[in-house]
């Protein structure tokens, strides 16, 4: 092996790393705009990408022309805090958007290669008609102007996947009324959106009388009947699990995923660790696959800005108290008296009397999203790994101390 | 009744159905020639035909609007109640003749779907040959020149149509794949061999076809086309006007009508088959859009096989998902849904502290670890201080100072050659003698350009450095005369001259010089 040979494979696998961390991010990749020097990296690797997916989770990987798509069956169907935002930052989408959005693609899904916004609030309109949606208090009529940006949210968000191209015209003339707006509509991106096991329309009505059995039905692979498929159904969960969220506390699993994983942990990490290059951090009540790179992630702590610090500093505060729940007063108390202690660095209207509440809620919807702590209506539970941030006073060396 | 087009009315009437059934079965009895039915005759011929009563009053019915006409049934009976009943015969009257065809044709254009004909492009070209053949000899014979363009037109007409019709159909499939997809994807395979091969038909026969076009317009086809419009107007009737004259032969100007409209039929034959520059043949066009169709024909298929990618279909997915969001329980199972049903999250993890050693034992709990070290900084003001050093900026005065040397070196010996160079007064070459290599660079430059500047007869020239900041005044003398000036790299030998050089950058030696 020369050192050329050396240097190609290290740059292989570098490509192989790097085009695995961009489905890992957006599972949903395609040949143009901003994710397009991805793209080429995981069409070059698409052969291995694929059957590292397929073995390890269960995800296909679907390589087009002019797009790659990860579809990655959610790994646990509980967590709330991954919802649709029409970009980064932007609040959560409320119902009416989430139901615009599937009325829009079940629209664009028919239409022909070219519509407008003007068409599609039309059908919009239509779709929002049935009877079942009516029945459930969803009214759209494209009337107020809060509707009129509802959609241009879910047009954004279809702008943000690419299933829309803007061909002419801008979103903001049409919330105002004064315009409309014209997109290519992307078929095949359409196609390759939904991520389940099912199709929704398949699963019967019978099945599906409570959200927890149409959710359940719409993930539902079918069961495995060998010994072998059965310990493969087992990697494929603990492994999405440990590729696709912070951390696996092994309380969660239940006995043959926990016997399973005893056995097997430093093989899945390691494999992870390969083709990611996140690192395991075992301890005693699970793991985290921690990103040394802090990019693999859609919400990162530590983050800078008013709401990062103050979720660094409550989670400071919760680590120290980690035996029970903590009401949620006392954190309301605590980012308060942070707030006015940080004045001069935090947002100005952070110190304002009443702005601690949604400060707080900010950075608590962050350490769960992390799954560092739970809570409900009235308390904060910390969960094991929210020790990670329980910092030591800084120890601030001089230089001349430095090693 | 003539002309309020009363034999329409049954089309508009709730049993519009029946009426139509009962009037084809008269269209068929004609066909068989039988005249007269009764309506137990119609209601036979009737499939699942309603009571013969009801048909009996559907044919009074139509008798008043006038369609039918009724005369009385004067046949033998058998029993007393046919006796007594009003029996009558029916047939189609003029006007109820008149509607059905033209109903018939209604349906027909209605209901064709056109055809590509491959096989009336070869009878064409027969009757090309034909009429070519024709052509050569010196007295064809009027009845097959006639015969063989009359059945020309009459294909070539065919043809027109079908071929229209067809591009219409054509396109109509296209448009509605949505209704019947399944129809459809049956159907395209078909029709993409269908149009393969009428092309290919259309570009070997029609090429064929504008051959032998061109040769018979090369050998006088408008005396053909003369031929068959005397031909067709000997027929024609003597002038029903009656003043008829020897000028006014109503032959004579039927035979002048005919020839035109032949020669239009062969123009339009020949732009259907013949490409001019400015307008591509008929043939061509359909040629084309035929070929265009494919490609339609794949894109709509393709966009049915994308729609049918999924397991289920995909529309209905979507709703099905729109109605389960509007009954969703409450905000978090609105997340759940979108999460479990898209899979478009992003991965998410936590930050590692890549100084940290992993020497912590598997079995340590979070809390006992070593926590994450965090900047201090970001700690205390929730910004990151700027990460390691920035470069250390270069000194790079040394090498500027060198650089600075040698420009003052370059410049202080351009000023001591200039001022080497530069003359008082005017000096003859052969005095100036020995000169240091760069005043001699410089001078030669000087000579150069005022040798070059000089113009034959003139014995002064003066002329000025291209950068301007020296002049040269050069004058011949008389009389032979050579000067040498040496250098230290060899001596220059040439024809003597009176030379004054003058430095313009010292300003004031000009000004001193010019006062």
């Amino acid at each position: 092996m020369s050192a050329v040979d050396d240097v190609l494979a290290s740059s292989r696998a570098g490509e192989l790393r790097r085009a695995a961390r961009a489905l890992l991010r957006r599972p949903l990749v395609r040949a143009s705009g901003p994710e397009a020097e991805a793209f080429v990296l995981i069409r070059r690797h698409a052969a291995t990408l694929r059957e590292w997916f397929d073995r390890n989770t269960g995800w296909a990987l679907i390589v087009e022309a002019d797009l790659a798509r990860l579809v990655k069956y959610t790994s646990h169907t509980d967590d709330p805090t991954y919802p649709a935002r029409e970009a980064r930052s932007k609040p959560p989408f409320t119902r009416r958007r989430y139901v615009l959005t599937c009325l829009a693609l079940a629209t664009l899904d028919r239409a022909e290669t070219q519509i407008t916004l003007g068409r599609l609030a039309e059908q919009i309109v239509l779709g929002a008609g049935d009877p079942d949606l009516v029945a459930a208090g969803m009214t759209f009529t494209l009337e107020g102007r809060d509707e009129r940006s509802d959609l241009v949210a879910v047009v954004r968000l279809l702008l943000d996947l690419g299933v829309l191209s803007r061909v002419a015209g801008d979103e903001d003339a049409f919330v105002k009324d004064t315009g409309d707006v014209l997109y290519d509509v992307h078929r095949r991106v359409l196609a390759g959106l939904l991520a389940t096991p099912r199709g929704p329309s398949t699963v019967a009505t019978e099945a599906s009388e409570t959200f927890e059995d149409r959710i359940s039905a719409l993930t539902a692979e079918t069961p495995a009947t060998t010994d072998d498929l059965r310990n493969r159904r087992i990697r494929h969960h603990l492994t999405r699990r440990l590729l696709d969220e912070p951390v696996l506390y092994y309380d969660e699993l239940d006995e043959a995923e926990r016997t399973y994983l005893s056995g097997q942990r430093t093989a899945i990490t390691t494999r992870i660790t390969e083709l990611t290059g996140l690192v395991a951090e075992t301890r005693a009540e699970g793991i985290a696959m921690v990103d040394p790179f802090d990019d693999l992630t859609d919400v990162r702590m530590p983050e800078t800005g008013t709401e990062g610090h103050a979720t660094l500093l409550l989670a400071d505060h919760l680590a120290r108290s980690t035996e029970s729940p903590v009401p949620l007063e006392r954190l309301h108390r605590h980012v308060r008296e942070q707030a006015d202690a940080h004045r001069s660095y935090w947002r100005r209207d952070a110190a304002e009397p009443g702005a601690e509440v949604g400060l707080t809620t900010a950075a608590l919807d962050r350490l769960e999203a992390l799954r560092l702590i739970s809570r409900d209506a009235e308390t904060v539970t910390a969960l094991p790994a929210l020790a990670r941030y329980a910092l030591a006073e800084p120890t601030v060396h001089s230089p001349q101390e430095r090693p | 009744m003539d002309q309020d087009f009363g034999t329409f009315a049954h089309l508009t009437s709730p049993k519009a159905a029946l009426y139509r059934d009962i009037m084809a079965t008269f269209l068929k009895a004609k066909r068989r020639f039988t005249v007269h039915l009764r309506p137990e005759d119609v209601d036979e011929e009737l499939d699942n035909g309603p009571d013969v009563s009801v048909i009996a009053g559907a044919l009074a019915q139509l008798v008043e609007w006038g369609n039918l006409r009724a005369d009385p049934d004067t046949s033998r009976v058998t029993t007393v109640e046919d006796f007594h009943r009003a029996r009558f015969l029916y047939q189609l009257t003029r006007h109820g003749e008149a509607t059905e065809q033209a109903l018939t044709t209604y349906d027909e254009a209605l209901g064709r779907r056109g055809a590509l004909q491959a096989v009336a492009l070869t009878d064409i070209t027969d009757r090309l040959r034909g009429l070519l053949a024709l052509a050569g000899e010196p007295d064809p014979d009027p009845a097959k020149v006639h015969l063989l363009l009359d059945s020309l037109v009459g294909r070539f007409r065919d043809l027109a149509d079908n071929a229209q019709a067809f591009m219409r159909s054509l396109q109509r499939t296209i448009d509605l794949h949505d209704t019947d997809a399944d129809t459809f994807r049956a159907y395209k395979d078909r029709l993409i061999d269908y149009l393969e091969r009428f092309i290919k038909d259309l570009v070997s026969t029609g090429a064929e076809i504008a051959g032998l076009v061109e040769s018979l317009e090369n050998a006088d086809v408008g005396q053909l086309l003369e031929i068959a419009a005397r031909r067709e107007a000997e027929d024609a009737a003597p002038g029903a006007d009656d003043n008829d004259t020897e000028d006014s032969d109503p032959r004579r100007d039927a035979f002048e009508r005919g020839r035109v409209l032949w020669q239009e039929r062969w123009q339009g034959f020949r732009a259907w088959f013949v490409s001019d520059q400015h307008h591509p043949s008929q043939a061509k066009l359909l040629r084309n859009q035929a070929r265009a169709a494919i490609p339609q024909l794949l894109q709509v298929v393709a966009a049915l096989n994308e729609r049918r990618a999924g397991r289920s279909d995909r529309t209905a997915d979507f709703r099905t998902l729109a109605r389960w969001f509007a009954q969703s329980p409450d905000e978090a199972s609105l997340h759940r849904l979108w999460r479990s049903a898209f899979g478009l999250s992003s991965a998410r993890h936590l930050t590692a502290d890549p100084e940290q050693d992993g020497a912590v034992a598997s079995s340590t709990p979070w809390a006992s670890a070593p926590p994450l070290s965090i900047s201090p900084r970001l700690r205390k003001t929730g910004s990151y201080e700027r990460r390691g050093k920035p470069n250390r900026v270069l000194d790079r005065s040394e090498q500027r100072r060198y650089l600075a040397d040698l420009a003052a070196k370059e410049a202080a010996e351009t000023a001591a050659a200039r001022a080497a160079l530069v003359t008082s007064h005017p000096t003859r070459l052969s005095d100036i003698a020995t000169l240091e290599p760069g005043a001699f660079q410089l001078f030669l430059g000087l000579l150069g350009d005022a040798l070059a500047a000089r113009t034959p007869g003139a014995d002064t020239v003066r002329t000025s450095t291209s950068d301007g900041s020296m002049a040269i005044r050069l004058r011949v003398l008389d009389g032979p005369g050579e000067a040498e000036i040496h250098t230290p790299h060899g001596v220059l030998r040439g024809p003597d001259f009176l030379v004054e050089i003058t430095d313009l950058t010292t300003r004031d030696e000009t000004e001193a010089r010019s006062a």
